[in-house]
């Protein structure tokens, strides 16, 4: 609002003194035409950060009404906590069992239907299909998918003589069953992004190396994948990012069980907030993980940048 | 909602408008079964058509745990409904955080006491309704564990199938019996949630107290009666081998058993119409299967009212909650769902005496009734029901033994 009653001065200032009205006016157009954009963040990001800081540095004890401000305690009681530091721990499990596994197969995925003919098109969009499915609906299907004895998984299990786990109720299998459901899920989405690095490769490049008596996985390995780093780097951040947001599937289907087995960084912060009447170590918990996705991103733009150079 | 004081304001000024009709939210969660919540919808319209004064708008809120939530941000947001169907363990939780309010002065406008006021509630359901001696809640569906059974299987195995298992030696026995190579003779329940008030009912038959039904602050996870109930189910499926290892969770509990693969199980009275409308071999119910005594924990919903309204809102919430708890609302809920009345009138009506003939298994579990004592609630009652689950679920998965892992649990 401020930058509109200042173009409003502007104007008015115009007629008196038109040097100094004019470049206030270009000055602040900038902030006219971004006043929209940042309002928006301000209201949606950069407070709710400020208010969850904020919050993570007090807390109301359940069953008072008084809010106490407590430092860093929050902080201290939660690596206090050790379904917390599991929660870590799984997350960290469940990012090397989705991350490396669905870029791998987004980029074979990828390089198996990267030419456009008729039944690469129908393929592509099979393999797209997990990825529009929500989440939550996916793993309500996989509920039944899953379930022990009578579910689709056993019956194809047995046909082939084997007997199934216990899916989602064991603590050793669980978390690797969510896992399989992220990278089912995932990939197909990630591969969109590996098509389109392969639509920009410079064909010279590739000619050049054929020519020289390359062959597929020399190409593939000296040539397509070191030329798809910015792809890379950029999918990357985006898996990593999708394992410390994505919890739809955990609440469906195990709720963190058994025994905290599938528990990861999100699931904790919803129950301290709603379930435990712990808003502060919520709040403290929360800006843990906003700040490693900022970081995050800040680390990925400039590696990116950097690969972008390299590249050219 | 910057605008509701304002609204207020208007509404002060033209006091005939005020008078005229209070608007207030109903916030319901369907805990078991989607055709639920259109009968709510249908019986909210009934209480608008049947008076001018209060106008209720009814929000269907999706589960008990998002209910809540749901309460909790319109509270928040200064918008909070007048009455929520909560479930009746989160009361003490509630009052704690201060989100609910005492319906102790409507009592008193109505010139009645708590006591008179809940004379015709089955006892059971008291204590749950009530934190710090004051009435906090109105129960309004109820439910207790019951043992379901495949009498076919019976037959099979050569039991009777009109004499189910009443101890736990007796229900190990007939497991044993029912159990063959792709079928298990017995199943519990054993998601979060579902697990606690289950180990409720198992340390209760076996003679124990789950928490300090008058201080919140006390549970009773070391006793020689839940060891006991822990050695139990380690014993079912480790020892005995007539359970499922692992996590089974209700909704795969409930499908195996439908599908055969189950002999019994021990589900919530409120899966009853659920079972007998899927279930193609014939069923039977019985009492849960005691080792000391008979004793189930009651489940379910009560009526709350939220911080922050009006006295207009407070006193059309307070009216529309005792319609909804009233006699003949009750019985044709509870006939509609399969929940149990937490009032004992109902009962008493022709209707519900001939509702209770054509349903036998209904009869079954009315009959466990007497024998029903209250949910366990407790200071953070969700964290400390898991720190029992987590542990429970370790034993069913062979990661502890029985006494030591209860010990953990403390």
């Amino acid at each position: 609002m401020t930058s509109v009653a200042a173009a409003q001065a502007s104007f008015g200032a115009a007629g008196a003194r038109p040097a100094l009205g004019h470049r206030l006016r270009r000055r602040s157009l900038p902030w006219l035409l971004l006043a929209p954009s940042l309002l928006l963040l301000a209201a949606f990001t950069y407070l709710p950060i400020v208010r969850l800081a904020w919050e993570s540095l007090h807390d109301k004890p359940h069953g008072t009404a008084t809010t106490l401000w407590v430092g860093l305690g929050n902080y201290i009681n939660l690596f206090a906590d050790k379904a917390f530091t599991q929660s870590v721990a799984n997350n960290l499990v469940y990012a090397a069992g989705t991350v490396p596994a669905s870029m791998v197969l987004a980029l074979l995925f990828a390089l198996a239907v990267q030419r456009s003919t008729r039944f690469n098109a129908v393929m592509r969009a099979l393999l797209l299909f997990p990825s529009m499915v929500p989440l939550v609906a996916a793993a309500s299907l996989f509920f039944f998918i899953f379930l022990p004895g009578v579910g689709l998984f056993d019956y194809y299990l047995a046909k082939l003589g084997l007997r199934g786990a216990n899916w989602l109720g064991d603590p050793d299998v669980a978390l690797w069953s969510l896992i399989g459901i992220t990278v089912w899920k995932n990939a197909g989405y990630y591969m969109l992004f590996y098509l389109a690095g392969l639509q920009t490769l410079p064909g010279e490049v590739l000619e050049a190396a054929t020519i020289d008596g390359a062959s597929g996985w020399q190409r593939l390995r000296y040539v397509i994948v070191p030329l798809l780093a910015p792809t890379t780097a950029f999918v990357l951040v985006i898996a990593l990012i999708n394992v410390l947001t994505q919890v739809d599937h955990v609440i469906v289907l195990t709720k963190g069980g058994p025994s905290n087995s599938t528990k990861l960084v999100l699931y904790y912060i919803y129950e301290q907030a709603h379930e435990n009447f712990a808003a502060g170590k919520a709040a403290a918990a929360s800006l843990l993980s906003v700040s490693f996705l900022l970081a995050l991103s800040v680390f990925s733009l400039k590696t990116m940048e950097r690969g972008a150079h390299a590249a050219s | 909602m910057r605008w509701l004081p304002s609204l207020a304001a208007v509404a002060a000024l033209f006091p005939a408008l005020a008078a005229a009709q209070t608007r207030i939210d109903f916030f319901f969660p369907v805990p078991v079964d989607g055709k639920l919540a259109r009968e709510m919808t249908r019986l909210v319209k009934v209480y608008n058509d049947s008076q001018k004064e209060v106008a209720v708008t009814a929000a269907y809120t999706g589960s008990y745990d998002e209910t809540k939530l749901k309460a909790q941000a319109a509270a928040n947001a200064g918008k909070p409904p007048a009455v929520v169907l909560m479930s009746a363990n989160f009361v003490l939780d509630l009052k704690l955080a201060g989100d609910v309010i005492s319906l102790e002065p409507m009592l008193k406008t109505d010139g009645t006491t708590r006591t008179k006021f809940l004379e015709d509630f089955w006892p059971a359901v008291h204590a749950n309704a009530i934190v710090d001696g004051e009435l906090y809640a109105i129960p309004y569906q109820n439910s207790t564990p019951l043992l379901y059974y495949n009498k076919e299987h019976f037959k099979e195995a050569g039991i009777d199938p009109e004499k189910p298992p009443q101890t736990w030696a007796q229900l190990v026995d007939a497991a044993k019996k029912l159990t063959k190579a792709d079928r298990m003779g017995f199943g519990l329940p054993e998601g979060y949630d579902y697990c606690g008030w289950i180990m409720e009912a198992l340390s209760m038959s076996n003679g124990g107290r789950y928490f300090n039904e008058e201080y919140g602050g006390e549970v009773y996870y070391d006793t020689p009666s839940m060891l006991g109930a822990v050695q139990f189910v380690e014993d079912l499926v480790f020892k005995h081998k007539v359970m499922a290892q692992g996590v089974v969770e209700g909704g795969a509990l409930s499908t195996n058993f439908l599908a055969g693969k189950v002999s019994m199980m021990l589900l919530s009275t409120g899966s009853l119409s659920f079972v007998r409308e899927n279930m193609k071999q014939p069923f039977g119910v019985a009492f849960v299967p005691k080792n000391v005594r008979n004793a189930v924990p009651i489940g379910g919903g009560s009526l709350v009212m939220f911080k922050g309204l009006s006295e207009e809102q407070k006193a059309a919430g307070w009216k529309f909650a005792k319609w909804l708890s009233s006699t003949e609302t009750l019985g044709g809920w509870s006939r509609f769902t399969g929940y149990f009345s937490p009032r004992k009138s109902p009962y008493e009506t022709p209707e519900m005496k001939e509702f209770m003939a054509k349903n036998p298994e209904a009869k079954v579990a009315l009959d466990q009734l007497p024998y029903a004592k209250p949910w366990f609630a407790t200071y953070q009652t969700v964290a400390v029901r898991k720190a029992l689950e987590d542990e429970v679920q370790a034993v069913l998965n062979g990661k502890k033994k029985a006494p030591p892992a209860e010990e953990n649990a403390t």
